[in-house]
């Protein structure tokens, strides 16, 4: 019965914390126990408390933040649809322009509220076009894969002959390869009743035994928010809906012989994948006050492959995890060899451990993550019931 | 083992829906093909078939090799769209509909190679189909009956790629029932399984079609097993209808034998 | 003789026109019609290696730009370090390639060698060969050809001295130029008769139609995989030969060729010859012209949108609108 419910069986009405919990756990997610979440609980405390107690600011550590709500994109559209999109960049790139773009013609905390929304919609909005032409064109397997890089390249070659004068939008130059320059810094809230700038707007905190420490509000923002996607993730792929994502995923034809519009379930499931990595475009440009067309560059349109490849795309917490583990490891080794490095993961993770990393680790036996959870490595049961699944 | 009481809970649903379904006598055309074709390049799979199924009928589709069985069925589901003719089923034109759509009206299929999902448990499988219209206490009901009607009591949780070839054609009927259709098609739902596992499943179709009234379209090889459960049966030649009648009929007929054997007659006796 | 000879009336009858719009195109605007056929040559060389891999063993080779990139560099080396006369450079390019071709399948797309160490070691395979899984092979030898690419970097820095176009030019237009048109012509020929006439080409098309029957027939598979990819290889390496004395020596320059030799196959569909040729018929005037007009960009853009187009409105590329347009007409009758 662990899939259908964590409430009590016969009658008592269910917690909160169990309603929650029932939300939020099902069969397509890692960790639906009570150690897995205790575990959250305190890795979230210590990525709250790193930037105060540690060394840093957070400050570079937001960038892998950001970029883990570009790799749960992919997770979804990938791990969970089945649909290998290596187009998730150009949403970012996208939905970061448009950030930019609006934000610099509107700059006021009320504009770059409506920046944000305007550059997530523009991924999305995308997203749904290319995801029409492709789906309902009956374009199927890899051939959508090849589109979408086909896309990311179009994209790239576009933006980079976009230097000259006459390519602005508004107040908005794009720029070309030299970037957009003027972006306004983020800063949210009502003009004139509260406003708060969240980048380049470091405080200085008296922590008691530890001095004075630099605190950066836009690591706590990114911090809030790839929280809230996870868990908004969980929850959806938990869901009926999710369910299906799945079936699709792992039989197409059949899945649609049991009376679902396949092609309308991948269409939303791209578009709210080209939504998120939108949004994680808007939070990239806001936080480098910047953007130029290196984004869409084929090498940065792998590296979601890269991460969810190497983490478990079928795992929310894989592909979150990896993402933040590589990007920092690539900026960590830099340079040359960063590239080589990256090289290497991807094509040992391919070659080895095709179902990448926190799957693998969950399957064997990791006390704090339950196996009965994840139906792909769920232990082989003989087909009778006598032999129970161990309990962690 | 069937367990007769999840059986027959199952089919009390799938029952009254189709009783209020059912537009009149027992006699009714559900579907019909007309002039249907299928072409593949130079090929011709379906040759203008006219095919009907009435209402509550258990039809078998036999034929030799090649003869175009499967193509039917999967024209039919809206799989493949056809290279001219229409169907028509329930009296509405469905020539052009999408697969997914037809399944809404009415028409479920299990495929001819067993293909339950299977990285997902025995009660993934079931729920899948059931989830879109039940919801709360009545899904787990109808999700535990479909389990049970299977035989797959006590397994629930169990990875469906670790059942046997049996079990796994049990859960599709199981799931392909669930969607409480009018037509089901059955693309060789006993190949290569035991004797009893073939009469577990005969029972198992007839049941659903003498209690729920159900309508089935059965492609199957084994002409003892079309004798059990068979009212009609369609004999398909070179992708066109080459004998229609009771099974005594059609198994009496010595140029359907002769087919078997590889010839080339058509349906008047004369050679291609 | 004469049946072989009926069959290929279609592609005869293409060469023919080629050569008669070719011949005419010269001596009327010849300026133009050098371009056009500079560009339809650099598609179908890029391409034609990655056609073989894909069309035959179902493999999409990402790193496919990097091997032309061997090819390059060895070809360079060979004439500024070793001193070899351009042509033997050529061939040693090309060889070199093929024979770095040859270690990646064994060691990474069939895996052959890390399952041989694997069986002796931990008693099992380590590695499923990544013949057919299209989106795991463009993956993985994307992580190889960023290893290459970094590697070429690392060991042979930013740029490696160029080597010069032989011969002159002719109403302007560098000969060379004119000469790779005959010379891609000639690989063509070549593929098809290897192909058509060997006993290996047939073993591989055998392979290609249906595995199983072709094992059962005592087709050593595997063999003919190996041999398939180091062909393609070989040939992604001769190109790299061949445009070694026209691009500078850059590690990037596999990118170029990438893009145009991925969306010619993608157009072009699973037969090498007929697919790859066409495509870069299609394509190679496209780029031309859209390039002259309105920039390089430009170019690359109006490929691209045709890749997109093609993929979506011609399910099996060129050669499925060929198989389709063939079955029409046979299946009339």
């Amino acid at each position: 019965m662990a899939t259908e419910s964590s409430a009590p069986a016969g009658g008592t009405s269910p917690t909160p914390i169990a309603r929650l919990r029932n939300r939020l756990e099902g069969p397509n997610t890692i960790g639906n126990s009570r150690p897995f979440w205790i575990g959250f609980a305190l890795v979230l405390a210590a990525l709250v408390a790193f930037p105060i107690l540690g060394a840093g600011t957070g400050n570079q550590f937001s960038l892998f933040l950001v970029l883990g709500l570009l790799g749960l994109s992919l997770s979804l559209v990938w791990g969970y649809t089945g649909i290998l999109s290596f187009g998730q960049t150009v949403f970012f790139g996208v939905g970061a322009y448009t950030f930019g773009v609006v934000s610099i013609n509107f700059p006021s905390p009320g504009g770059i509220t409506g920046a944000i929304a305007a550059g997530t919609l523009a991924g999305a909005v995308l997203a749904a076009l290319l995801g029409y032409f492709m789906f309902y064109g009956g374009v199927r397997d890899v051939y959508v894969t090849i589109i979408t890089l086909v896309s990311t390249l179009v994209m790239l070659t576009f933006m980079a002959q976009t230097a000259g004068s006459e390519w602005t939008i508004g107040e908005a130059a794009l720029g070309g390869f030299n970037g957009m320059p003027g972006m306004p810094l983020l800063t949210l809230g009502a003009e004139g009743v509260f406003t708060f700038q969240f980048v380049f707007n470091e405080y200085e905190v008296l922590v008691p035994f530890l001095g004075t420490r630099v605190f950066d509000p836009f690591y706590y923002l990114a911090l809030a928010l790839l929280v809230a996607a996870y868990l908004g993730l969980r929850v959806l792929v938990n869901m009926d809906f999710g369910r299906v994502l799945v079936a699709i995923r792992e039989d197409e034809d059949r899945t649609m012989m049991f009376g679902y519009d396949v092609k309308r379930a991948k269409l939303v499931s791209f578009t709210l994948g080209g939504g998120l990595a939108g949004f994680s475009g808007v939070l990239y440009a806001a936080r480098n006050v910047y953007i130029d067309p290196s984004v869409f560059e084929l090498y940065f349109a792998t590296l979601p492959v890269v991460w969810v490849s190497v983490g478990g795309r079928k795992s929310l917490l894989g592909a979150v995890s990896a993402t933040i583990a590589v990007e920092y490891l690539r900026l960590s080794i830099g340079g040359e060899f960063a590239l080589v490095a990256v090289g290497a993961l991807l094509l040992l993770s391919i070659l080895v451990l095709p179902g990448g990393v926190v799957p693998w680790t969950a399957s064997r036996g990791i006390p704090w993550v339950r196996t009965d959870g994840i139906p792909w490595i769920r232990k082989r049961v003989r087909g009778d019931a006598s032999s129970e699944v161990t309990e962690s | 083992m069937s367990d007769s009481t999840g059986q027959e809970s199952l089919d009390v649903n799938v029952r009254q829906t189709a009783a209020e379904m059912a537009t009149g006598d027992r006699t009714d055309t559900l579907l019909q093909t007309d002039d249907l074709v299928k072409t593949f390049g130079g090929f011709t799979a379906t040759d203008e078939v006219d095919f009907s199924v009435e209402e509550g009928e258990l039809r078998c589709l036999i034929g030799p090799n090649g003869a175009g069985k499967s193509t039917l069925l999967k024209l039919i589901t809206g799989t493949l769209s056809p290279t001219d003719g229409s169907i028509f089923y329930d009296g509405h034109d469905i020539t052009e509909m999408e697969p997914n759509a037809r399944v809404d009206r009415g028409i479920s299929m299990k495929f001819q190679v067993p293909s339950v999902y299977g990285d997902l448990s025995v009660r993934e499988n079931a729920r899948l189909p059931i989830q879109q219209f039940a919801d709360g206490e009545e899904r787990r009901r109808r999700v535990q009956e479909a389990i049970d009607a299977a035989g797959l009591t006590g397994s629930e949780d169990v990875d469906a790629s670790t059942l046997s070839h049996g079990q796994q054609q049990q859960l599709e009927i199981s799931m392909a029932a669930s969607l409480e259709p009018d037509l089901l098609l059955l693309d060789e739902p006993v190949a290569g399984l035991s004797v009893d596992e073939r009469a577990e499943i005969a029972d198992r179709i007839t049941t659903l079609n003498e209690e729920a009234g159900i309508a089935f379209v059965v492609i199957e090889h084994d002409t003892e097993f079309v004798g059990e459960i068979a009212d009609r049966v369609t004999v398909l030649h070179k992708g066109d209808i080459f004998r229609e009648g009771s099974i005594e009929e059609v198994e009496s007929d010595p140029a359907v034998k002769r087919i078997y054997l590889g010839s080339d007659e058509d349906s008047d006796g004369d050679s291609r | 003789m004469m049946q072989a000879l009926s069959q290929a009336r279609y592609g005869i009858g293409a060469v023919v026109v080629v050569g008669v719009l070719f011949a005419v195109g010269a001596l009327t605007t010849p300026n133009l019609t050098f371009r056009i056929s500079y560009a339809v040559s650099f598609v179908v060389l890029a391409a034609i290696g990655l056609a073989i891999i894909f069309g035959i063993m179902g493999v999409i080779n990402l790193a496919h730009g990097e091997f032309i990139l061997v090819g390059a560099y060895a070809t360079t080396l060979a004439v500024t370090k070793v001193g070899l006369p351009l042509p033997v450079a050529m061939v040693a390019g090309a060889l070199v390639t093929a024979v770095f071709g040859l270690v990646v399948e064994r060691v990474i797309i069939s895996g052959y060698v890390p399952n041989w160490i694997g069986q002796r070691t931990v008693g099992r395979d380590l590695i499923t060969p990544f013949y057919d899984r299209l989106a795991d092979s463009m993956v993985a030898t994307f992580g190889l050809s960023l290893i290459m690419v970094q590697g070429a970097r690392i060991v042979f820095g930013n740029s490696i001295d160029q080597i010069g176009v032989p011969f002159g030019s002719t109403a302007g237009y560098p000969d060379y130029r004119i000469a790779l048109v005959g010379i891609t012509a000639g690989v063509l020929a070549l593929v098809y008769v290897l192909f058509t006439q060997t006993l290996f080409g047939t073993r591989v098309r055998a392979t290609m139609q249906d595995e199983q029957t072709a094992k059962a027939l005592g087709i050593d598979t595997e063999r003919t995989y190996m041999y398939t990819f180091a062909i393609g290889s070989g040939l992604a390496g001769f190109t790299g030969a061949l445009f070694a004395p026209l691009l500078s020596m850059q590690p990037s320059i596999g990118d170029q060729f990438l893009v145009e030799a991925f969306v010619a196959v993608v157009v072009g569909g699973a037969s090498v010859v007929v697919g790859t040729s066409l495509s870069g018929l299609l394509l190679g005037p496209i780029d031309a012209l859209f390039s002259d007009e309105f920039g390089e960009f430009a170019g690359r853009i109006a490929l691209l949108i045709t890749a997109m187009l093609a993929l979506r409105f011609l399910p099996g590329g060129i050669t499925g609108l060929i198989d389709r347009v063939r079955a029409m007409r046979e299946g009339g009758s």
